[in-house]
């Protein structure tokens, strides 16, 4: 078999002997014990579809920002954290007192403004500033009167974790673009643990329980093979946010002027701009939208594990994961972020399936977080363009 | 004439001042220890303590050095190989006292086969019962800390081997992975024979970390060797595959040979420094080897200057001296006085942009950022001032140190990516004010060769004897001379109407302009 033949079908090749293995090992397990039944992996493959979900809304803030600057931005993982906690205190602690409810008013308002302004082109225009005023308003009221159910905190969060990624640009990112690139991941990885800390010093230094009262959390019970699987409606909620917002995100870049700027921009940042893309503009875009999935992945990630870990270790692992399968499915590609994140959530939770606890098998499930950077470095070394992505062979 | 038997206008020492600046080095070498004696007699634990971590970490920092400064590759796994010296180390020289209370504890993971393992042990198999006595302790720390470097620079050599592949960011990430890769399987069953799992080995002797004479005698060692390296044709090799490793390989650079060996070299002092570190510790635990660690050497080198030994150590001590000394920051104030204080440093930050805008002659002086800052100092002094009762509540700034460090950090690489000195490394030439006859960095990258009667036996206007100096415009005009004879052009910078000068302000050097176009 010729090279390029071999080179084409030795992925499926794996991947169907992947497949057949843990077939195999499925039907293996279920003649050892009746507790492996096909319930308990249904379990797992639902377990898989809400963590994948939650991984590819952090993966596609990385994967944009890769696309467009070529920067790993170690600080979304921290993103990912504010959001879960700007949620976790929008529902908890309001109603606020005047002056803080104006400042987070003001805030998300400019958020809201900004993501009118994506489909209006200009800050001037007066649907944007109608938004503007609208939302100041209405929100300082909001802010100080109720307390706000799960998704107003949600959308709150999304949106002053949208302004935290655009601040997050300007300040550390726009001054370095010319920058050598070692100089800009630097700054990111000080960005990162300067969110850590602040996170740790304004929020919580210990875990958090996150039990809004939504009907999200509401008990579902599904039939497999005859046996029931107690679940809840996150099991549905979470794929299908996850599916809406990126089907948005998609529809936003392929089809919007703005989106097709960013496209641009992602192709040749330089002719893009000679060719009068703002790319400033672009990539400030990018950090918005990025952020704002992020914030919506860490809301319902405080939703499906009921606690946030401490500041400083609850962005990191999901960050990286997310990171990996940016990666995985092929950085810069928005499909293959997903897939990516897929594959990531199945590999974690089949892992502990596939292998349970058992005498013989005491290890496998203690390297399920890393596993997730073994598969990194495979796939860089292997094939660095990922999935679905393009050579990113650097030119000379 | 053989190009290399010919002195060149770079060779610039002479041999008389060679001599001065060996006596030059013993002496300040001399000054050096009766200065840590003055520091030792002082008495105070907490400076010999943060003496000896500043020493401890100028090794990290130092090796971590040679591969993000010297080859060039963003490497984030240092606390990787620091953790593989510590744990190696701490095994090693365990006391049979506290090897006992591991194996009768009920939650150790530890089993007699792998407590049997120690340099003791080792010593004694091989014979040598005279080196196993209490007071030759100093020499199985040494054979431990040396056999814990060891094993860190065989992970080294491991993850050195994606880098022949990958470059750039992805590298980074590669070599993160590796760190979180190493510290994460610590604690897993598989290692816990060795590693105790997350209980680690209490009980280490801290009679080494926390000697200034070990932990000086080793950064001195280090600091010896690493110099040595860079600055031998190993070294050279290094920085050029930093500045361009396509023109590197092409120029007959073996890539593979030198980046291995930047990783292995670099990850032994790693994991000797590892070595110390558990033992200033006190112990091993897998929390003693968190990315931060890495972080801190991160901020310690763009601080210093990445790329310069000297730098580095200068570095080194400002993270040194903020994590041992920044306690005040951490403590518990009135909201008051962090408003007050909040509103103090954006004070001093306007004043500061201000100063820095004036000096370097940028206009309008009063930019608008730092009438922000002033308005949000103003904003605070007045809550603080008017409003008492607003903000009665205390506030622990916990994490402050770390907050600092990483604004710190951020601050540098937006407003002054080179660090304190750049890339120079110290020289008493340096010191002393004095002129190099050769030609500085720059000139060597761009129409040095002018200057060189062997590259340009035509000869210019420029006087090789007149001390360091950009070239001249008759220097110019001889490259443009040349250049329309020579098609193959002598360098973009001296065509693009630049003339291969930089603006003064724009730093020594900021990095390679590939970067920028990649």
């Amino acid at each position: 078999m010729s090279a390029p033949q071999l080179k084409r079908w030795l992925p499926w090749a794996i991947l169907a002997l992947l497949v057949l293995l843990i077939v195999w090992r499925m039907l293996y397990l279920g003649t050892v014990s009746e507790r492996f039944n096909a319930a308990f992996f249904a379990r797992a493959a639902i377990d898989s579809v809400k963590l994948g979900s939650l991984y590819a809304l952090i993966a596609l803030g990385y994967t944009m920002v890769y696309g467009i600057i070529r920067l790993i931005n170690f600080a979304h993982g921290e993103v990912f954290m504010v959001g879960a906690f700007a949620t976790y205190f929008l529902f908890t602690i309001t109603p606020y007192s005047l002056p803080g409810g104006i400042a987070l008013a003001i805030v998300m308002a400019y958020a809201a403004m900004r993501v009118t302004e994506l489909f209006r082109g200009s800050m001037r225009d007066p649907l944007v500033l109608g938004v503007g005023v609208v939302a100041v308003v209405g929100l300082t009221w909001a802010l100080t009167s109720f307390t706000w159910p799960f998704w107003a905190a949600l959308v709150g969060s999304m949106l002053a974790t949208g302004v935290l990624g655009l601040t997050i640009d300007r300040v550390a990112y726009v001054p370095l673009r010319t920058a050598p690139r070692n100089s800009l991941l630097i700054t990111a990885i000080a960005v990162s643990f300067l969110l850590q800390n602040v996170g740790l010093l304004a929020f919580t230094n210990r875990q958090t329980p996150f039990r809004p009262d939504t009907p999200l959390n509401d008990p579902f019970t599904l039939v497999v093979a005859g046996q029931p699987v107690l679940t809840n409606n996150l099991l549905v909620a979470i794929p299908v946010i996850t599916l809406v917002l990126v089907l948005a995100l998609t529809s936003f870049v392929t089809r919007s002027r703005l989106g097709k700027a960013m496209r641009a921009s992602a192709q040749d940042a330089e002719v893009a701009q000679m060719m009068g893309v703002s790319v400033n503009k672009v990539i400030a875009t990018t950090f918005l939208l990025g952020s704002i999935l992020a914030a919506a992945g860490g809301a319902m990630w405080g939703l499906n594990f009921g606690s946030l870990n401490q500041p400083a270790t609850l962005g990191i692992l999901p960050g990286i994961k997310a990171f990996a399968a940016a990666v995985i499915g092929g950085i810069g590609s928005l499909p293959g972020a997903v897939i990516g994140a897929m594959i990531i959530g199945f590999s974690e939770n089949f892992m502990s399936a596939l292998f349970p606890r058992t005498p013989t098998f005491q290890g496998v499930t203690e390297f399920k977080d890393t596993f997730a950077f073994v598969l990194l470095i495979i796939v860089l070394l292997v094939r660095p363009s990922g999935i679905v992505g393009e050579d990113l062979s650097e030119k000379v | 004439m053989a190009l290399h038997q010919t002195p060149t206008a770079f060779d610039d020492v002479d041999p008389r001042k060679r001599v001065r600046n060996v006596a030059l080095t013993f002496v300040a070498i001399g000054l050096g220890v009766l200065v840590l004696m003055l520091l030792e007699s002082i008495g105070s634990s907490k400076l010999t303590q943060s003496l000896a971590l500043f020493a401890i970490w100028g090794v990290a920092t130092v090796s971590l050095n040679l591969i993000n400064g010297t080859l060039g590759i963003l490497s984030l796994g240092h606390h990787g190989f620091m953790l593989i010296g510590g744990y190696t180390t701490g095994l090693l020289i365990l006391d049979e006292a506290a090897r006992a209370r591991i194996l009768t504890s009920a939650r150790s993971m530890m089993t007699e086969e792998s407590l049997a393992i120690s340099v003791t042990s080792m010593l004694r198999s091989l014979g040598l019962d005279a080196l196993t006595t209490p007071e030759t302790l100093w020499v199985r720390f040494l054979i431990a800390i040396f056999l814990g470097g060891l094993m860190a620079a065989f992970a080294g050599l491991i993850v050195g081997i994606p880098s022949l592949r990958l470059r750039g960011d992805y590298l980074a990430i590669v070599t993160f992975g590796f760190g979180e890769i190493i510290r994460l399987s610590a604690s897993t069953r598989l290692f816990a024979e060795y590693t105790n799992g997350a209980l680690g080995f209490p009980g280490l002797t801290s009679e080494f970390g926390k000697s200034i004479w070990w932990t000086f005698g080793v950064l001195a060692f280090t600091v010896f060797v690493i110099s040595k390296l860079k600055f031998s044709s190993y070294g050279r090799a290094m920085q050029a595959i930093r500045e361009d490793e396509v023109a590197a390989q092409a120029m007959g650079i073996n890539l593979a040979y030198h980046k291995v060996l930047g990783f292995v070299i670099s990850a032994f002092f790693a994991g000797v420094a590892g070595g110390l570190w558990v033992s200033w510790l006190g112990g091993v635990r897998l929390d003693f080897f968190l990315f931060q660690l890495t972080f801190f050497f991160l901020v310690a080198i763009s601080a210093g200057g990445t790329g310069s030994i000297t730098g580095v150590l200068l570095g080194t001590a400002l993270v040194v001296f903020v994590r041992q000394y920044g306690d005040p920051l951490e403590q518990t104030y009135t909201l008051q006085q962090w408003l007050a204080f909040a509103g103090g440093a954006l004070v001093l930050m306007a004043a500061l942009a201000v100063l820095f805008r004036s000096l370097r002659r940028l206009r309008p002086r009063f930019h608008w950022s730092a009438g922000v800052l002033a308005g949000a100092a103003v904003l605070a002094f007045v809550i603080a001032a008017i409003d008492p009762a607003f903000l009665e509540g205390t506030f622990r700034g916990f994490g402050m140190r770390a907050i600092f460090l990483s604004v710190l950090l951020i601050a540098i690489m937006v407003f002054r990516p080179e660090g304190m000195i750049g890339r120079n490394e110290f020289s008493w030439a340096m010191l002393l004010r004095e002129r190099r006859s050769g030609p500085t960095d720059e000139e060597r990258g761009q129409d040095a060769w002018l200057t060189n009667p062997v590259l340009n036996p035509r000869g210019t206007d420029v006087d090789p004897e007149a001390g360091p100096q950009k070239p001249t415009a008759p220097g110019r005009a001889a490259a443009r001379e040349l250049d329309a004879d020579w098609d193959e052009g002598v360098d973009e910078a001296s065509r693009d109407g630049t003339d291969g000068s930089r603006a003064p302000d724009d730093g020594p050097d900021d990095g390679p302009d590939d970067e920028r176009r990649r």
